[in-house]
């Protein structure tokens, strides 16, 4: 017997009801607020290949309390400290910068349907669609985007085999905003993936593929949530006003299929944005 | 709380508040506003691995009632004692399946959405059509349900068991 929806949803509501955003264009990712340990929970390298003894840090063992370790072995006149330290780690990020070049699907991004133009900023991506003098823009930051794996936690001391590893998945929080050519203001739509939809996966999951959770006018353009303005809450709103501004918003090209491959889009510049971050620090810890 | 509704899928445009209306109209008609009832479309995969699951039939189809009250009399409202318990339960709707067979027929798929949503209410309140008595007695609630209906809206839906006899 599946478990009936409308108690799951009564639980939905306690939880979400904890959590507001306040930023607009930065929408924190409620799995961060809700869990203070997802920190620990996402490791630092993605694959395992670690586990290999082909590994480059396998031939590395550093020694501890050893004065060779304060003192800079290799110099390369810029004046910064070079440890054998920092050439182990700069010999494990070639290493996993290969790996992660080659987890990557493909080096162009999966496109949107429905005429949406891709901007970025950052970690942060704008896409802009134009709808018979209407402009859509949805707006989301990959930083913080990757829920912590509930599952894990949960099987603490099963040994899962390596090839079971979860695939990462990035579920922004997105804020859409649809802008009227007469009026002053933009509508505004907060926007969740709902946690439980992504981390069990065991075919009984029944939340929306998104959810609205709160609705507000906005100056038209500006990046800070204005506290002034009226915030519906979605928690405690009338079931059948929420029905309208959902299929208000699949008028616009704002459904499930968007929000699916919203979510393709996403992981795909969070991988990105990833090996560059692993270049950076390549190249910071290198000092070429 | 009212109508849980839920779309877990992304191949059939459904539009929620016409669902939620025409829902709201067949609780009104069957006098069960005060219970819950969770609505939830989902795709041809999805509905073919729960009917596999629950009734051991590896295929898609229309709709999946899952009842709270296991074994109430058909037509007598359960009473009971806590407000958790004013819930009749969960009906899958396979939106995929009932829109393919919408435009093989060229019918509405909202209006056939509501014809299943009352077959599954219907299963919901203790309906059966294992045998030829019980068909007959839910065709008949289906049929006032939709004639009620039509009565409200000016619509012309016809019952779903006029067209097929398999249970569900």
């Amino acid at each position: 017997m599946l478990k009936s929806v409308v108690r799951a949803v009564g639980a939905a509501v306690r939880i979400s009801s904890s959590t507001t955003s306040t930023a607009r264009a930065v929408p924190l990712a409620c799995a961060t607020l809700c869990s203070p340990s997802s920190a620990t929970i996402r490791p630092f390298t993605r694959s395992l290949w670690m586990l290999n003894n082909n590994g480059a840090s396998s031939t590395y063992r550093p020694k501890l309390f050893s004065s060779k370790a304060l003192n800079p072995s290799v110099s390369c006149g810029c004046g910064g400290l070079h440890t054998e330290g920092d050439k182990a780690f700069g010999d494990f990020l070639s290493d996993e910068i290969k790996e992660e070049k080659k987890l990557q699907k493909s080096q162009t991004l999966p496109k949107m349907s429905g005429g949406w133009e891709l901007e970025m900023n950052g970690t942060e991506a704008k896409l802009t669609r134009n709808v018979s003098g209407e402009k859509v823009s949805v707006t989301f930051n990959v930083n913080n985007s990757i829920p912590p794996n509930f599952e894990e936690e949960v099987e603490q001391g099963q040994q899962k085999p390596a090839e079971e590893e979860p695939e990462i998945v990035s579920t922004p929080n997105f804020v859409v905003e649809i802008t009227k050519k007469a009026a002053k203001h933009s509508l505004v739509f907060d926007c969740h993936f709902p946690e439980d939809e992504i981390s069990h996966g065991d075919g009984e999951e029944e939340s929306d593929i998104f959810t609205i959770r709160e609705v507000s006018f906005q100056p038209e353009g500006d990046s800070e949530w204005k506290e002034t303005s009226y915030t519906l809450n979605t928690d405690s709103l009338d079931w059948a006003l929420y029905d309208h501004l959902m299929d208000y918003l699949a008028d616009r090209g704002v459904d499930n299929t968007f929000a699916d491959e919203l979510m393709e889009l996403s992981t795909a510049l969070e991988h990105q944005e990833y090996i560059k971050f692993l270049e950076d620090l390549q190249g910071f810890v290198k000092c070429n | 709380m009212g109508v849980v509704l839920r779309n877990l899928q992304k191949v059939v445009p459904v539009r929620r508040a016409r669902l939620r209306k025409d829902v709201d109209t067949l609780r009104h008609i069957l006098g069960i506003q005060k219970f819950d009832l969770g609505i939830i479309c989902v795709d041809n995969h999805r509905i073919q691995q729960i009917n596999n699951i629950y009734r051991k039939k590896n295929t898609p189809t229309d709709v999946l009632s899952f009842p709270f009250y296991e074994d109430i009399r058909p037509g007598k409202l359960p009473c009971p004692l806590h407000r958790d318990e004013l819930n009749l339960g969960d009906i899958f709707l396979g939106v995929q399946f009932v829109m393919e067979q919408c435009q093989e027929e060229s019918l509405d798929l909202h209006g056939a959405l509501t014809v299943i949503t009352a077959h599954g209410i219907c299963h919901l309140l203790g309906y059966r059509h294992e045998t030829e008595e019980e068909w007959a007695e839910m065709l008949q609630r289906e049929s006032y349900i939709l004639s009620e209906y039509n009565k409200l809206t000016g619509k012309h839906l016809e019952p779903l068991m006029k067209k097929c006899g398999q249970d569900r």
